[in-house]
Order: C-alpha cells, then sequence, then structure tokens
C-alpha cells in the first residue's frame, strides 16, 4: 500500500514542503507539494535526499542503541543505564564545578522546534545555566546580532516569495544556485519578470552569471566597499531624506565614518572600480523596491557583524524597508537553523529572543517552570576549546545533533577540546566524527520518523510529520531529554510535540497565535503571530516600527578590519570554505543517500584558479595536498575560470578533503562566529597519483570502520 | 501524411539553468530502475550515469542533451545499426552496441558517452574478451554508448502533454524544456505573420 506523507525537506532553510511515498514502512520516493515557498517545486536534495533513512551505510551507519564507554570502547546499554549512568554524572560535574561547567547544544538539523525547546528547558532550569547555543553561532549568529541591533529582528524583513516580485535584487555573499536552488528559483524568475540583478561576490557564481551587475571584490573587504556604498548614497545625496529624518538614528555618527571611504579608497583595498560603486547605489536608491539577500560570504568572517549592520543601513537609508518585496535577507543555511534560534536554543534569550537578563522575563520563565533561573548570559560554542583547554572551565559538554569536530574550524583544537573534557554526550541519528569522543551516546529518531516543527528561512513555521518507524531502539529526541531531567530530579513529561508547542507558545508572546491547527490550515504560519486570530506576518516593520528599544532603525558603521591570516611566502594562497549542492552540512545525511553520493564523493574538492594549478604543474581531477598551519588534508583539484588568481575554496562537507583541519579560530568579537571565509594555505604537487587515489580508498574504508559500517566492499 | 514531422528534443536555457544536476539524477533514476536505483532496499553499485550533463564554464551553465536530430550523424556513423529512430526518437539498442565510439565521436553536441553497461546493480561482463586484474583473468565488462531516449520506457504522468521527460519534469527553475518543432514553428510563423 501506497501512503504518502506531507512534511517539509530536511536540507536548507527554504522550507520546501513535499510528500514523502511510503511502502510497507520503507520511503521509497518524494514528490513536490505546493508549499508556500516551494510552490511544487524541489532540489536534488529534497528528490533524491530521503535514502538515508533506509540506513545504507555509504559513510556512516545509524545509531541503533544507547552507548556508554565502558574502559575506552563504547559498548551498547539499555535506555536505563545509559540514562541513569549520564544523570548521575552530570549531577556530579553540578555539584562539583557548578552549573556553568556544563554546556549544551541546540540542533538546527532534524529534531525541530519543540526538541530544542525542551533542550534549552534542560539547561536552564534541570543543570542551572545559560550555557546553551548551537551551529547558528558558526553561520548566521552575525546576522541575529546585527539586525536585531539595526532592525529589532534578527531574521528575513520580508518572504521568500516577495523575491520574484522586487525591482532589483543586491546580492551579497550569497550563492544561492548552491546553497538554496529553490531561493534561487525566485532570483531567476525575477530577473525574467524584469528586476535588475546586482551581485557582490568575489566568484562568479550563477547568480552573478545572470546578473546586470558583477562586482567581484577582493575577499576580506566587505566592510570598505560596504562603507563606500553608504558613502555614495551620502555624497549624491541618494538617501531617502525624510525617511531617516522619521525612522532612523545615528546618521551624523554613520556619516562621519564612511566620509573616508570614497569609492576610489575602497577600490584600492576592495579592487572593485569605483564608477561600479556609484552605479550600483544610483540604481538601488532609485529603485521602487529594492531587497537585499546575503548569506555566509558576510558572516563567516572575524569581521561580520559590523558588515551585516553596514547592509541593514542601506536599506534604512534607502526606506527599503515595512513594505512587500523590499526589505534585507539573511537566507538561513540549515533546515531548522531559524527554528532553534526562534526556540532560545542561545544563550542570551528564550524562545522568541526574550532576554535572559530582563527581570520580568526571567521571572515569567521561572514561575512557568518552578524554578530560579541564571541570570547570566552562557557561554557560546566558538569559546569553548578556548574555556576547556587555556580556562580549565567547562567539564562536560551535551552535543545535541551536531558534529563540531567536522562543522567547527580547526579541528584537531575541537579533538582536544572534547578528549579534555570530563564527560562528553553525543545524541545523533548518525556515528560522526564527534561520536567517537563520546562518553554516552543517544540514538535519536530522524527526520522522517517525528512529529514537529520547523522554521523556515523567513519566519514560516510548519509541521514535520512521522512517516516511518525508527530503527532499533532511537527516541525523539525531546523525550531523551525529558527522560534524563526526570532522573536529574525534574520532571519533565510530554505526551507529543503539541504540548511542548503549545507550553512554548504560552510563553512567548511574538508566537502566541501559531498553533498547530492554524499552521494544518494554513501550511505555514510566519512569525510574528501573536494571537489566535493573527494569520502571521509576511513582512516585517510595517509602517516602519522597528523593534529595537528605541522604535526606531539603527544606522551603523565601522573602519574595515583585514581578515586575521593574510597569504604569505609559506601559505601563499587564501582558503575559504563553501558549499556544494548535492550535499549538506557534515554530510552524514546526504553522504549516505545514495544517488547523492554517487554524484560526489570523497576525498572533496578544492577549486583553484587555472593560473594557480598551471603555476604548480597541477591538472584538474588530480589529488593535492592542502596544507595550512593547523593542518594537511587531500583534495581533489577543480580547475576553473570562475574563481580568482591567489584564491581557493572547498566545500566544508567532506570527511577525508575535511576543510576544517586547515581553518582558523578567529572570531568575530561580537558574534563569536569564526572566519571560515579566509585563511592562508599552500597547495602541494602529488607526483604519484595511483598511490594517493589508493590512500584516499584506504582513508575511507578507515572511517568507515570507525563509523561501525559493517564490512563490505565499496 | 506528406509533411515531415520533425522528432520533439530537450533543450535548456543557459539564462535560468542555476547548474543544480536535478536533471542528472532524475535522470539516472528513470533508467535505472532495473538497477535498483528508485527501490527502497539494496546497495547501488552501479555509478552515476546521466544521459544529459551539465556543462559549466565561465559564462555558461546548461545541461547538454541529444537534439534527435532529423539526420542523425550518429545513426549513418553505427556500423552496426544499433541506433534507429523509434517513435520519432533516436533510441540506441545497448544489446546490438559495441562501443566502437563512433557515435560519439560523430555527435556535434557531445551528447552520447560511453559507459560499462549494468543490470540488476552488477556490470554486464562480456562473453569472451578478458582482462587481467590483480594477477588474474576476468571477463571484461561490457561498454555501450548512452543517451537520452525522452524518457520513452518511463511511466509518464501526463498524458495529455504526451512524453514530459524527467529532466522537464524536475527542474526547479523550469530551465528545461521538450519542444516540439512542429508547433513551435508554426507559433513562430503566426508570431511573424502579426508583425508584418
Amino acid at each position: 500500500m501506497e501512503n504518502k506523507v506531507l512534511t517539509v525537506c530536511p536540507y536548507c532553510g527554504s522550507g520546501c514542503q513535499m510528500n514523502l511515498i511510503v511502502e510497507e514502512g520503507k520511503i521509497v520516493g518524494a514528490e513536490p507539494a505546493d508549499g508556500r515557498t516551494n510552490e511544487g517545486n524541489l532540489c536534488l536534495k529534497g528528490h533524491y535526499g530521503w535514502d538515508f533513512l533506509n540506513d545504507p551505510q555509504i559513510l556512516t551507519a545509524r545509531i541503533r542503541k544507547p552507548m556508554i564507554r565502558k574502559s575506552g570502547t563504547l559498548a551498547e546499554v539499555s535506555w536505563e543505564e545509559a540514562i541513569q549512568y549520564t544523570a548521575e554524572k552530570l549531577t556530579a560535574i553540578k555539584e562539583k564545578y557548578g552549573p556553568d561547567a556544563i554546556m549544551g547544544t541546540g540542533s538546527a538539523r532534524g529534531p525541530g522546534n519543540e526538541a530544542n525547546y525542551v533542550m534549552q528547558k534542560f539547561m536552564r532550569a534541570v543543570i542551572g545555566t545559560n550555557n546553551v547555543d548551537h551551529c547558528a553561532r558558526v553561520c548566521h549568529g552575525p546576522s541575529v546580532a546585527g539586525l536585531t541591533y539595526s532592525l529589532g529582528d534578527g531574521a528575513m524583513s520580508n518572504s521568500i516569495p516577495e523575491i520574484e516580485d522586487t525591482d532589483l535584487l543586491f546580492i551579497f555573499g550569497y550563492n544561492a544556485a548552491v546553497t538554496h536552488p529553490i531561493v534561487a528559483r525566485r532570483i531567476v524568475r525575477a530577473k525574467q519578470k524584469g528586476a535588475t540583478i546586482i551581485v557582490i561576490d568575489p566568484r562568479k557564481t550563477e547568480s552573478a552569471r545572470i546578473a546586470d551587475t558583477w562586482l567581484p571584490l577582493k575577499g576580506g573587504t566587505n566592510m570598505a566597499l560596504v562603507n563606500a556604498f553608504g558613502h555614495v548614497l551620502i555624497a549624491e545625496e541618494l538617501y531617502d531624506k525624510q525617511y531617516v529624518e522619521k525612522y532612523v538614528e545615528g546618521f551624523a555618527e554613520y556619516k562621519a565614518t564612511v566620509q573616508k571611504y570614497t569609492p576610489e579608497y575602497a577600490e584600492s583595498i576592495t579592487g572593485v572600480q569605483a564608477a561600479e560603486i556609484r552605479k550600483v547605489m544610483r540604481q538601488y536608491a532609485s529603485a521602487n523596491k529594492a531587497m537585499i539577500l546575503y548569506g555566509m560570504g558576510v558572516c563567516q568572517f572575524a569581521q561580520a557583524v559590523d558588515v551585516v549592520k553596514g547592509l541593514a543601513s542601506l536599506a534604512l537609508l534607502t526606506g527599503n524597508l515595512g513594505r512587500p518585496g523590499v526589505g534585507i535577507g539573511p537566507v538561513r543555511g540549515q533546515n531548522n537553523v531559524q527554528g532553534s534560534c526562534d526556540m532560545g536554543a542561545l544563550p542570551n534569550v528564550y524562545p522568541g529572543y526574550q532576554s535572559v537578563t530582563d527581570d520580568k522575563i526571567r521571572k515569567k520563565f521561572e514561575k512557568a517552570w518552578g524554578v530560579s533561573l541564571p541570570r547570566k548570559v552562557g557561554y557560546r560554542i566558538t569559546e569553548i576549546p578556548h574555556l576547556v583547554l587555556k580556562e580549565d572551565k567547562v567539564k562536560a559538554y551535551y552535543i545535541f545533533g551536531e558534529d563540531p569536530v567536522q562543522s567547527d574550524p580547526n579541528a584537531s583544537e575541537v579533538r582536544e577540546t572534547l578528549d579534555k573534557l570530563e564527560f562528553v554526550i553525543v545524541q545523533d541519528i548518525f556515528m560522526n566524527k564527534t561520536a567517537l569522543h563520546a562518553d554516552v551516546i543517544f540514538p535519536a529518531t530522524s527526520w522522517g520518523e517525528h512529529d514537529g516543527v520547523y522554521s523556515s528561512a523567513d519566519r514560516g513555521f510548519q509541521q514535520i510529520r512521522k512517516a516511518i518507524e525508527p530503527p532499533g531502539e532511537a527516541k525523539p529526541d525531546w523525550q531523551i531529554i525529558s527522560e534524563l531531567a526526570t532522573a536529574m530530579g525534574y520532571p519533565m513529561s510530554y505526551r507529543n510535540t503539541e504540548e511542548i508547542w503549545d507550553e512554548m507558545r504560552g510563553l512567548t508572546p511574538s508566537f502566541a497565535g501559531a498553533s498547530y491547527r492554524k499552521m494544518e490550515e494554513q501550511g505555514s504560519v510566519q512569525w510574528p503571530c501573536p494571537s489566535e486570530d493573527h494569520p502571521g506576518t509576511p513582512y516585517l516593520y510595517e509602517g516602519n516600527r522597528f523593534t529595537t528599544s528605541s522604535g526606531k532603525g539603527q544606522l551603523f558603521a565601522s573602519e574595515w578590519r583585514a581578515p586575521q591570516e593574510q597569504p604569505d611566502q609559506e601559505y601563499p594562497l587564501s582558503l575559504s570554505t563553501v558549499r556544494e549542492v548535492g550535499h549538506y552540512s557534515v554530510r552524514t545525511m546526504t553522504g549516505n543517500c545514495r544517488a547523492l553520493s554517487q554524484l560526489s564523493d570523497e576525498p572533496g574538492f578544492i577549486q583553484m584558479s587555472q593560473a594557480d594549478a598551471s603555476s604548480l604543474g597541477i591538472e584538474d581531477g588530480q589529488l593535492v595536498h592542502v596544507v595550512s598551519r593547523r593542518g594537511r588534508v587531500l583534495a581533489r583539484a577543480q580547475i576553473s575560470n570562475r574563481v580568482k588568481t591567489g584564491a581557493t575554496y572547498m566545500t566544508y562537507h567532506f570527511w577525508i578533503g575535511a576543510c576544517n583541519e586547515l581553518t582558523g579560530d578567529y572570531l568575530d568579537p561580537v558574534s563569536k562566529t569564526p572566519e571560515y571565509k579566509y585563511c592562508a594555505i599552500r597547495i602541494e604537487k602529488i607526483a604519484d597519483q595511483l598511490r594517493a587515489e589508493q590512500q584516499v580508498q584506504q582513508e575511507y574504508e578507515a572511517l568507515r570502520a570507525q563509523m561501525h559500517v559493517e564490512a563490505r566492499p565499496v | 501524411m506528406n509533411n515531415v514531422l520533425p522528432s520533439p528534443f530537450v533543450i535548456a536555457e543557459a539564462g535560468k539553468c542555476i547548474g543544480c544536476k536535478a536533471c542528472e539524477l532524475a535522470c539516472f533514476a528513470v533508467h535505472n530502475d532495473h538497477n535498483g536505483v528508485v527501490a527502497a532496499v539494496g546497495t547501488v553499485t552501479v555509478p552515476v550515469i546521466p544521459r544529459l550533463h551539465v556543462v559549466r564554464t565561465e559564462s555558461f551553465t546548461l545541461p547538454v542533451q541529444c537534439r534527435q536530430c532529423e539526420n542523425a550523424p550518429c545513426a549513418e556513423a553505427c556500423p552496426v545499426q544499433a541506433i534507429r529512430r523509434e517513435e520519432g526518437t533516436m533510441v540506441i539498442h545497448e544489446e546490438s552496441c559495441i562501443g566502437c565510439k563512433g557515435c560519439a565521436m560523430a555527435c556535434p553536441f557531445g551528447a552520447i558517452s560511453l559507459n560499462k553497461a549494468f543490470s540488476n546493480g552488477k556490470v554486464v561482463p562480456q562473453i569472451q574478451l578478458k582482462e587481467r586484474q590483480h594477477n588474474a583473468m576476468v571477463r571484461s565488462a561490457k561498454v555501450i554508448a548512452y543517451k537520452c531516449d525522452l524518457c520513452r520506457t518511463r511511466d509518464h504522468k501526463d498524458g495529455a502533454m504526451g512524453n514530459v521527460p524527467a529532466c522537464v519534469e524536475v527542474c526547479p527553475v523550469g530551465a528545461l524544456s521538450l519542444v516540439h518543432p512542429d508547433t513551435s514553428v508554426s507559433r513562430s510563423r503566426t508570431a511573424a505573420a502579426m508583425r508584418l
């Protein structure tokens, strides 16, 4: 019997709705549904990315039973033993070192909003710390910080469907064709409907290819260019004086800072021609409706929050907010990274971005949860290596649906951190590199095996639904956390996700009206949705009322700072980490889908210019060594005439060609987001290609064995 | 009927293509039903062999595929007549193909590629030809030519439109279309006449 289950795709923040086709308890296919953002379309991950649920064990194996490390090796145990053991260990660590010695993560991937709500509640109410954070930190953390400062809400101001109805798209450091194909569809449609497309990116992306103007800036010079944009808007009096007077603050300071960033000065830093800078700002300012979209090319620098604020300032100066088809869009990378932020899996806020330092709000949560809550802002995940290795402050780490060894910068330091910690809990669906360092492993259910709600990048709550039974003894994340809380003396029992969702809504005014029933009826509910009779909010700041404390938009500019590690004689090339369309995040999911892994597999690629390849004597497809001050990996050369000479790019999905063995852990001072987009490397040619190919095969086999994949030929 | 009815073909628009390769995978899945690709169990041991290929140059990104040429140079080049026109589609008869590469060389679009033949997820071996592998003589793999067949063997959902190939159906940006030259030409003719 064929059965169709309506759900939301687990890849990227586009929030595409789809039907899973289930036959005899197995998923056999997927087809697009008519969702608000995808309108009956899916990309290749949506179409073919469900196969990991069949556990084909290509890269890793599903975790089926709880495990405890006993005399060095992970041994399968009963749930009862695993929960009891963990509860005792955490309680002992809390008593000995205090609650702030324990760190926890949210998960921006499969688990869903309810599990994240329960996790942050566990850390705050049961452990007694605000030490909860998640991978938004290494992603759009700067957007949350920057946009909250500038406009009030750290999310896309406008909706994905509005992209195609704007007059001008201003795309900065955002490669939609690779990261969000279904958003790229809107960009293509905007172009066809006559919108002007301006793309700022060091690489010639697909958007750059179809753009009216492409500004190929030098990597690491964003702030200089954004300041020059502001300079032109003011110097040429292109900005909307009335709008600024009525709705915006900080003009004088802003003007003073951007004063020296003339287009000519910016050209000397960015390599973008002064005339082009002037041209695009004249176009941006004169468009009736202009929308900014940006991505990791803005956020993954040590100067990221400043640039986010700078981009928001351009929208504020030109009055491009508070209407349909305008605004600023940080397009969120992971399927539920918006949601895990929404649910307060962040060290400074409860659900709905309610501050932990606000006494009135804290009292509300204390009353609801029946405990006193910590008032100190917690640690961020990117600070953990330093806090463990240098300051000895964190002793236990509860890692829920994340793989920091693969996803965080400077992997060898992350491994050292995990090994030094007294107690590491990993809760996941697949064995991963982080799980190798765990003391306890909890097997969780996957997307497709549980219910819940995801938040799409444009603030849309949408329901995910269970289609098949989980393997082995895997349990839903919220259930595992609840059992652990109960074992630690704080009883938590929920019958289903709706009960959790309703508790969360009752405490969060901006999500209060987004009931399961409304989601069911409307398909999607965009926050804010304050009451039962409210349909949700497609675009923010109607009437130009901002949600900042003064109610006005805040202009901000800052001096440009160069990236921390510059190429030199020993490491002459720059490296930026990027993504590829057929794979997702740390690749535990897509790397275990047969069709997707066939399309692109280990060891992964390093993109370089023809000139750099020629000078090193490297041919397309050859294996090379990539070396930085922190590590050395194998990767396959991909020669492209779409990248600048001197710049290289590696995707972060691959485990052998793991670019995060190379990246540095320089952080943005505000959001603590690492500078993935810039470090110095060198490439070494390998003379014996045959041997290198064998080495890749051997490393792959060794990895798979570590990941509990049953022995069988590849 | 006296008029020649030209064959339909699939073509892509570079102005829309985002290079996502959804078309390549859809093509692979449709043509590998017999290899267990779309089935839920088993392990795929066959490589992804799409019959259209996304090409990315500095200024272009788009998939390239067979034009179903009326005077097909591939068929002319085939010494064993393995390429035949069937219901308006140029079809390679895999069982007859000798892997001579003549069609691939003759195709001006590079739309034909040679690869190992697979059946039930396993390489199809030659009957006689052997080669040395790890100091043992093993039967060589049969190699055949692959190209777009407009998904002629697929169960089509959309009967009214005629056959909608998988790549056209899956493309999220609508960059691919199945062109019926007769209707397209007559539409252009009408449009031109209106301008006169």
